[in-house]
């Protein structure tokens, strides 16, 4: 096995761009996806919407790519860094409803220099991964979108150095319009878009189910699972009370 | 009704902590994990003739998904 999706929601499901990348070992950017650059005459640095053509869909997971390219003998930082050594971080801002996983890094390197801790280091192409999707309320299977489409912030925050000397540290400020991805659905009312409910539909019959199994389970499944009920939605309540 | 949103941004009419919504437990098995051989299996294809995994894929890659719908 050369690669693992695993999501513990079924809510949510990779795009299918990622699993060729896995089979292909390599990440192939889509040129017509939307790009952002930065960087300067030394470092590229692009961000780009992976899969899916760039579009934002409810509950597909797209990566956001930030790829910096480094010339021999230059070098970035991960996490962690001594005191007075910028690490690498990328801070990604979306409406209400978009959604950033934990990013996928690439091993650093090791890097030992004269009288400094050890540093982890990226060079050459460096691609940092942030997968992100789109839950039901921005970018629904079910109802008329409410925009067509949406700008994502991407501040990335970088020094690079080479082992003699570093160059300022640098922030950069992108911005990426991503299409929210139009579907057409099936106009069943119990259809929500995979699971993300939304609205109201009549759940007498599955009530009634349920209440059926619950006695069938124990004469007093009713009342217990009652109680059960209550306690979860009393500890719910005091959540929403106490932020 | 309190409907709570779980960290993968989600609502649901379940409050948290409810079965129904939990998540698999820390360290819980996902499967074979990148390095390993996947199991020997057959199953029949779509059009009911048996298919062994290793052997009939003739060293070619594959893609195994187990997902409750398949809609991209």
């Amino acid at each position: 096995m050369v690669a693992k999706f695993f999501h513990d929601s079924y809510k949510k499901r990779d795009s299918p761009e990622l699993y060729i990348d896995a089979a292909l070992g390599q990440l192939n950017l889509d040129e017509n996806a939307p790009q952002a650059t930065g960087g300067d005459q030394d470092i590229a640095l692009t961000v780009a919407v992976h899969g899916g053509k760039g579009t934002v869909r409810q509950g597909v997971v797209r990566h956001l790519v930030v790829r910096f390219e480094l010339p021999d003998g230059i070098h970035i930082y991960g996490p962690p860094v001594p005191d007075g050594m910028i690490a690498t971080t990328v801070t990604i801002a979306g409406p209400e409803g978009f959604m950033v996983m934990p990013p996928e890094l690439p091993a650093t390197e090791k890097l030992t220099l004269p009288g400094v801790a050890e540093l982890n280091v990226w060079h050459g192409t460096v691609d940092l991964i942030y997968p992100f999707y789109a839950t039901g309320e921005l970018a629904s299977e079910c109802r008329p979108l409410d925009v067509p489409s949406i700008d994502i912030n991407i501040l990335v925050r970088y020094q690079a150095c080479t082992d003699q000397e570093c160059l300022l540290p640098k922030t950069e400020n992108l911005t990426l319009s991503l299409n929210l991805d139009v579907i057409d659905m099936p106009a069943i009312d119990i259809h929500t878009g995979h699971g993300q409910r939304e609205g109201n539909y009549d759940g007498t019959a599955a009530l009634k189910r349920l209440l059926a199994r619950k006695i069938k389970q124990h004469p007093l499944g009713v009342p217990i699972f009652l109680a059960k009920t209550l306690w979860l939605q009393i500890g719910a309540l005091l959540r929403k009370l106490s932020r | 009704m309190v409907v709570e949103r779980d960290h993968h941004g989600f609502d649901a009419p379940a409050p948290l902590g409810h079965p129904g919504r939990a998540g698999l437990p820390k360290g819980h098995s996902t499967g074979p994990e990148i390095g390993q051989r996947l199991p020997d299996f057959t199953l029949p294809n779509a059009n009911g003739t048996p298919v062994d995994y290793h052997n009939d894929r003739a060293g070619r890659k594959s893609v195994v998904v187990f997902y409750r719908s398949a809609v991209w």
